[in-house]
């Protein structure tokens, strides 16, 4: 196991989601190993011959949906409500996101709609102090409701 | 029995559908929080019903831990897949006999050998998807 202490494994992730508060996208990136393992588990864009799913890297599916995340949601913020640790480099995060819409994102398309949507993040830090893996977790139908998007695809 | 241990029997108790052996893990007033449904409250109300609708609903019920680790404050951090098949309604959701895989992250802290506080998180709208849903203010209705 690629662990590290729970106390730098906690500083990096937290470090994350100021980068994320600021919008900082690169520094979020950064913060990252280079072919760190992205899973945004609820991704899913269902098309008629496929289904593209938030499985990848940090630093190409990542970036991509953060950066989009950002443009769709300009005031885009968070709050981490809890965090816990242990010394393998194991984080656990249940965070608060929040933003207002301004453009369409993906099929959800922009009523100018606040949300308020908890999240739960896990971690994976290595002995270098850098993230290896996010996996996120949140409700889409919750998300979609406070936005007034109601068909389920 | 140690620290692993409470969440792994938690999870191998629910994968055999044995509601009363999952609650027998968690002290009596212990607090559920179950996110994708707006439910909170004691285990023996909101824990139990949950459980008891599962078993019923998905009578072929599997519960696969993915991911199990405990943070410093005793918490049991879990992702497990759920899957089965549904039989019967499932919090208002039709049956259309439609098989579902979902995907969830667990938390449950542990206090004195026995859990005693537990949340759970997963997107609904992807259950909503797999049952058959079309709309989330018609969830009951299919077409």
């Amino acid at each position: 196991m690629s662990g590290t202490s729970s106390a730098v494994a906690v500083d990096v992730v937290t470090a994350f989601f100021d980068g994320y508060r600021d919008q900082d996208v690169e520094r979020m990136v950064e913060l990252c190993t280079e072919n760190a393992d992205f899973h945004y588990i609820p991704f899913e864009l269902w098309g008629r011959q496929r289904v593209i799913r938030g499985d990848g890297k940090v630093g190409t599916i990542g970036k991509v949906i953060w950066t989009t995340l950002i443009d769709s949601f300009p005031d885009i913020t968070n709050k981490i409500m809890s965090i816990t640790a242990d010394d393998q480099g194991n984080v656990a995060t249940e965070v608060m996101i929040s933003g207002t819409q301004a453009k369409p994102f993906g099929m959800i398309g922009s009523l100018g709609l606040h949300y308020d949507l908890p999240h739960v993040f896990l971690f994976r830090v290595g002995k270098e102090g850098l993230i290896e893996e996010i996996t996120a977790y949140w409700d889409t139908a919750d998300w979609q409701r406070q936005l007034g998007w109601l068909e389920v695809d | 029995m140690n620290s692993l241990d409470i969440p792994r029997t938690f999870f191998a108790r629910m994968d055999a559908r044995d509601t009363n052996g999952v609650l027998a893990l968690v002290t009596p007033h212990a607090k559920v929080t179950l996110f994708p449904l707006n439910l909170q409250g004691d285990v023996e109300e909101v824990g139990r019903r949950y459980l008891e609708q599962l078993v019923s609903a998905f009578p072929d019920l599997s519960v696969r831990v993915r991911r199990l680790f405990i943070g410093n404050d005793d918490t049991a951090v879990a992702e497990v897949t759920i899957t089965g098949t549904q039989a019967a309604d499932f919090f208002g959701i039709i049956n259309q006999e439609k098989l579902m895989d979902l995907d969830q992250v667990w938390f449950l802290h542990i206090n004195d050998g026995a859990i005693d506080r537990i949340k759970a998180y997963w997107c609904q709208n992807r259950l909503y998807r797999r049952l058959g849903v079309k709309r989330l203010d018609h969830f009951t209705i299919t077409a």
